[in-house]
């Protein structure tokens, strides 16, 4: 046993699309927001069960926003009465303080966004990549504020339904690359559209990407593929990983491309040859035959 | 290079009381009063970075290292040496993982010689593994500083002409010895577009200086360790691309990875590419990516297939230097107390409660922070949380242009 005291800290991004959830309701039964907040929150409970050294954070990726479900902004918590753990309805019924405290939050923060963004425009994808920076930055913040000896090692859960947006690609890789630097494991949960850009964060990171089969038995998934630390995982049968596409598409078409042309000056991706970059308005000379020769007399060389 | 100039050294300017800047707290520590000088200091840094240039995205940097008896010098501990080789080890990882795409090369040079080290190349565990097999090497005799450019002369003259082309000199040695006239090698260099930058580790030395100016590179006199490393990660940002660096569309494949477990089983292992010559059994594997044109196997990216020249890439590495080209504005300072009162003080990313001093708000989206995220957001993340979570900010340049 190493004296070290090694803490968790997960931070888990429900996706919280309006739409997607909508047309879920027309599947049948089962497989409402509810049922699937309840999944989330048995999961969250176990997490910090396994010790109580465990952190929590509960981050909605919604149409028009992300924000914070768990922990809620201090400033309100001291309002509410120096935020007191317990103080709340929750335990009555002879629960563990910090679970009914963490769900009726939860709850309550769903409610909120739900109820503010009635109005609007709605899309049918989720701003994921504002959810991972505000994630990344908050595991920033913690690993500041662990204690010297406490090695705390800090993942997120991405549980997504909803479409990939391309036009977030650039902020989205920009966090993709950060969790690498930082040692942050991105795990992804799909319950439904596979997701190109989360199959890479996941590879990137070292994560598990998952789709699920049956929405239904989301908690089961959670608990046997996403509860154990990445540190536990390798003595674990998990399911196999995914093929990832790492095609790029190009910025004319949006097409995925197996050769392409790259400008030199800014790294836009083009299908053919065109003279002037449309990004960045530069003119381009022509590099053609020369350098294949030069190839082919270095060969015999070597 | 000219404000440089100017300002000439630092024993000329006026006596600064540099102590009297630091204010006790409450608790009558200094800690506080320093880390705040140093943040302060680190967003005066960023602050500095201007947006909107054209950088050079393809980098073939030649890396000369000193490897004469000034570096046995004990200043740095535990020596000169260890200590570069140290930070060189760093600089190499960052590089790679800044300039995905760029290339380098190590050159070392002692007894009056040059010798390359490692051939300009993209793999950062080869240079690494080199450069950690250096330290075993004894430093003897004088450098050669034009021997050395001559020699990465030779090989950058040869790269296209829409890289940029730069020699970085890690020069422990106050003289050189050299065969000939090295103003004449300074004008090749200059007429071959190669910058060159010399951070040296003893003194200013005159033909240091030339040799920086003439070739638009930056010239720099470590003080200590710490300031050793600011300088050589300053290098590792691509510099701004000069107005003879012509650009071209480069023709790049974008290659399968094939995973071993194949259902039919029809897959069969092959040896990879880039281990041909190894004599193990590694590189031996039903895994690897295929080179799009003539289907030559490798087990790494990005790399320059061998067989027929393309350059192989992955969208995430063109990825990796995208916010180079588009940096994220920096946000502004602003006094707490000119926030609305109304609405809570936290910071909208980490929900810390906000300090009673300065908070940093993002021009764009509006959204408050504080200023370890504002660092954090600037140097690591280079995305706003607050724009990337709304519809109507989350655009980047990018996509506007499109």
């Amino acid at each position: 046993m190493s004296d070290r005291k090694k803490a968790s800290l997960l931070v888990v991004v429900i996706d919280t699309n309006p739409v997607w959830w909508g047309q879920r309701l027309e599947d049948g039964p089962g497989k409402s927001l509810t049922q699937f907040l309840d999944s989330v929150m048995v999961f969250t409970n176990s997490h910090l069960m396994m010790s109580h050294r465990n952190k929590l954070a509960v981050i909605a990726a919604h149409t028009n926003q992300s924000c914070f479900l768990y922990p809620r902004t201090e400033s309100q918590e001291a309002a509410a009465g120096g935020g007191e753990p317990g103080c709340s309805a929750g335990m009555n019924d002879g629960k563990y303080e910090l679970f009914a405290q963490v769900n009726e939050q939860v709850m309550e923060e769903v409610k909120k966004l739900v109820l503010t963004s009635l109005e609007g425009q709605t899309e049918t994808d989720s701003l994921l990549a504002g959810a991972l920076a505000m994630s990344l930055c908050y595991i920033h913040r913690c690993e500041k504020e662990s204690f010297a000896g406490e090695d705390l090692s800090s993942r997120i859960l991405i549980i997504k339904g909803s479409e990939d947006n391309p036009s977030q690609y650039m902020n989205f890789m920009n966090a993709v690359f950060t969790s690498q630097k930082q040692n942050i494991t991105i795990d992804a949960c799909i319950l439904d559209n596979e997701s190109g850009l989360l199959q890479q964060a996941c590879d990137i990171t070292g994560g598990i990407y998952m789709k699920i089969p049956q929405p239904s038995g989301l908690l089961q998934y959670l608990l046997w593929v996403f509860l154990p630390d990445p540190t536990m995982r390798p003595k674990l049968t998990l399911p196999p990983k995914a093929q990832v596409d790492y095609r790029a598409a190009c910025f004319c078409h949006r097409n995925l491309i197996d050769i392409g042309y790259v400008c030199s000056v800014c790294l836009s991706i083009f299908c053919s040859f065109s003279p002037i970059c449309s990004t960045c308005q530069t003119t381009f000379k022509f590099l053609g035959p020369p350098k294949i020769a030069k190839k082919k007399q270095k060969k015999p060389n070597s | 290079m000219a404000e440089d100039e100017e300002t000439g050294y630092r024993w000329e300017t006026e006596y600064e009381r540099s102590w009297e800047e630091l204010t006790e707290d409450a608790a009558g520590l200094l800690q506080a009063s320093v880390d705040e000088i140093a943040l302060k200091a680190k967003r005066r840094k960023l602050l500095d970075k201007l947006g909107n240039i054209r950088l050079g995205m393809m980098r073939h940097l030649f890396i000369i290292i000193d490897m004469s008896a000034a570096m046995e010098d004990q200043d740095l501990k535990p020596t000169r040496l260890h200590s570069t080789l140290k930070l060189l080890e760093h600089f190499i990882e960052e590089y790679f993982d800044q300039n995905p795409i760029s290339q380098l090369g190590i050159i070392s040079t002692r007894n009056k010689r040059a010798e390359k080290v490692t051939e300009l190349g993209g793999n950062p565990k080869r240079h690494i593994s080199a450069v950690k097999a250096l330290v075993t090497r004894s430093c003897q005799g004088e450098p050669s500083l034009q021997n050395s450019l001559e020699l990465a002369l030779q090989t950058l003259r040869h790269m296209p002409s829409h890289a940029s082309r730069e020699i970085l000199i890690l020069f422990a040695s106050l003289t050189t010895c050299d065969p000939g006239n090295i103003k004449e090698t300074v004008k090749l260099l200059k007429e071959n577009n190669i910058s060159c930058s010399i951070i040296g580790l003893a003194a200013e030395v005159r033909i240091c200086k030339k040799l920086c100016h003439d070739t638009n590179g930056r010239y720099n006199v470590i003080l200590d360790e710490p300031h050793y490393k600011d300088l050589l990660t300053q290098h590792i940002t691509p510099p701004p691309a000069t107005v003879s660096t012509e650009s071209s569309l480069i023709r790049m494949g974008f290659p399968h990875h094939q995973l071993g477990s194949d259902k039919d089983g029809h897959e069969k292992p092959s040896m990879c590419m880039c281990h041909l010559d190894s004599k193990g059994t590694q590189g031996f594997s039903s895994t690897g990516y295929f080179c799009p044109q003539c289907k030559s196997k490798y087990c790494e990216l990005p790399i320059e297939c061998k067989a027929c020249g393309l350059t192989l890439v992955s969208a995430p590495h063109l990825a990796r230097s995208y916010h180079h080209l588009f940096p994220l504005e920096a946000f502004h300072e602003m006094p707490i107390a000119e926030l609305n009162p109304s609405v809570s003080h936290v910071c909208h990313s980490c929900q810390a409660q906000l300090p009673d001093t300065n908070v940093y708000v993002c021009g764009k989206c509006q959204h408050v922070f504080c200023i370890d995220c504002d660092l954090f957001v600037h140097e690591t993340l280079h995305t706003c949380p607050g724009c990337a979570s709304s519809r109507t900010t989350q655009m980047s340049h990018m996509s506007l242009s499109l």
